[in-house]
């Protein structure tokens, strides 16, 4: 029964002190919501650790808060709880010394080459696209979420959905040209 | 043009391409060899970001620790209404019986004169009552009561911390009234901590045996008899309530200007420093009161108990007069990243 319900009317039921529309709110947002995360993160433990508390605050918060739209608040939230648990690790993943260190470590032990003829030349990509600008790499990402499409990557960003198309189109050529930089200082 | 082949290639990996963008791409793959491979290269960009994902998650695991908060908060509600069912029925009609009674025969005497002692925040106060009862009173807090113990039973309203170590009278109860929380002893010594801005009372026994009672539907009931040691903290806003062992000497050690606390928010040690000390202890950041600590403080001053706050949490504090503000110590320095 409760399966059915909207996100509204479980928000409501929650209201009302509702185990199960928690739970039910939970099961229905959960694996995006961690995914989501750790785009962020890039740690999965992290990001449960993070959207449990997520819940936690929800049901905590759940007779003083007016939550209209409970999915861009879930996803909203998460952006924010995980952006602090970034701060707070005292690594921040952005910074321009640790995309030159991630480079100089391509140069000494994974070079392209190794990193591309390699049976996993998935993760190859995948530390490829970690070197990618933050907002491209996190668009990239996020566009393979099951339950995200772009206007809700739009609104939970605070940018336009042209803005999400248009960065996922760079992100993507950025990667052909880097990928085809690597494999030609390989050969 | 070539967003849009960007775009039709994602649509044709996710699936979701039409018929007509189908015949578009595959006849743009045809136009030449330099799509082919601008096609295969995104589509294995696309599949090794989707592996981004590949990672399993427990919503089973996250579920158990979320379900563990929900159901600490709710269950002292289940076990009052489980429990000994019918002792605690029992035990509160034989109290409402005496209370009753106790009432009936106290009406008379109801032109009784009340005293009243109050403190404020930075004092403390012990004295007797007329049933040579003795009295603790703490900081910010008020104590009414008789000047006579005429009637059946002996009653008192507090509003703040008081510890009481009662004179033994089996034929008159004492009871402390704090709001809609009554708590009746015979002869006990036992804290009470109840202040009227905190919508929380917790009773603390001491010595001696401790009924606590609330008012339900303009009815007292019992909620629990608290032995020696045994504390129970209720919200007066929503009902509920916690019941915990602890060590009831370190509760009172107030009273001896010590304070003791175990793995105790930072905001419930603002509040008892306030108090104690009569200042005003703000954060700047709300979250920074959720701190937890562990402390023994023996009969310092407000300066040396700050320090050693400031050593144990990491964070900041700056006094102005009588204000107090806890800050966090990065703050300072401003951020160097971002």
């Amino acid at each position: 029964m409760y399966l059915q319900l909207t996100d509204e009317a479980l928000t409501d039921l929650l209201r009302k002190n509702d185990h199960l529309a928690l739970e039910t709110l939970f099961n229905r947002h959960y694996k995006p919501l961690c995914q989501f995360c750790a785009v962020y993160t890039r740690d999965y433990a992290a990001a449960e650790e993070i959207i449990a508390n997520l819940f936690i605050k929800l049901w905590d918060g759940r007779h003083g808060s007016l939550i209209l739209n409970i999915r861009s608040y879930l996803f909203v939230s998460a952006k924010n709880l995980a952006l602090n648990y970034n701060q707070k690790k005292k690594e921040p993943v952005d910074s321009i010394e640790d995309i030159n260190i991630c480079e100089s470590k391509f140069q000494d032990r994974d070079t392209p080459f190794r990193i591309l003829s390699s049976r996993e030349s998935y993760a190859g990509i995948l530390t490829v696209i970690d070197t990618l600008p933050p907002g491209q790499r996190q668009i990239l990402l996020m566009s393979h979420i099951d339950s995200l499409d772009n206007h809700q990557i739009s609104t939970i960003l605070g940018i336009s959905v042209r803005t999400v198309d248009t960065t996922l189109y760079k992100s993507i050529k950025k990667l052909r040209l880097l990928l085809k930089d690597f494999r030609r200082s390989a050969s | 043009m070539e967003d849009n082949s960007y775009k039709l290639i994602i649509a044709y990996f996710e699936k979701t391409i039409s018929d007509e963008g189908l015949n578009q791409l595959q006849e743009w793959i045809e136009a030449s060899p330099e799509h082919l491979s601008q096609f295969s290269e995104t589509i294995q960009i696309l599949e090794a970001s989707k592996s981004y994902f590949k990672q399993q998650v427990y919503p089973e695991k996250t579920w158990s620790k979320i379900h563990a908060h929900i159901s600490r908060e709710d269950l002292p509600q289940l076990a009052k209404r489980q429990g000994r069912k019918w002792i605690s029925y029992a035990a509160a009609c034989l109290i409402c019986c005496i209370l009753g009674t106790a009432l009936y025969q106290y009406r008379p005497g109801s032109s009784e004169i009340y005293q009243t002692v109050s403190n404020r925040n930075g004092q403390q106060a012990r004295f007797t009552l007329p049933d040579s009862s003795v009295v603790y009173l703490g900081g910010g807090s008020t104590l009414k009561y008789p000047k006579n113990f005429n009637g059946k039973i002996r009653n008192v309203d507090l509003d703040g911390e008081a510890f009481f170590d009662v004179v033994h009278q089996s034929a008159h109860p004492f009871t402390v009234t704090t709001g809609d929380i009554t708590t009746v002893v015979l002869g006990t010594s036992f804290n009470i901590k109840a202040y009227d801005t905190e919508h929380k009372v917790a009773v603390t026994v001491k010595t001696g045996k401790v009924a606590v009672m609330a008012k339900h539907n303009g009815q007292d009931q019992v909620i629990k008899y608290l032995l020696p040691d045994d504390q129970i903290s209720i919200n007066t806003q929503n009902g509920l309530y916690t019941f915990s062992d602890i060590s009831a000497n370190d509760v009172v050690s107030w009273i001896n200007h010590d304070f003791i606390f175990y793995n105790t928010s930072l905001e419930d040690i603002a509040t008892a420093l306030e108090h104690h000390y009569g200042i005003a202890i703000e954060f700047t950041d709300p979250d920074l009161s959720k701190v937890r600590l562990t402390a023994k403080f023996k009969n310092i001053t407000l300066t040396e108990a700050m320090e050693n706050i400031s050593i144990l949490s990491g964070l900041a504090f700056t006094q102005n007069g009588n204000h107090l503000y806890i800050s966090n110590n990065n703050q300072k320095g401003g951020k160097i990243m971002k």
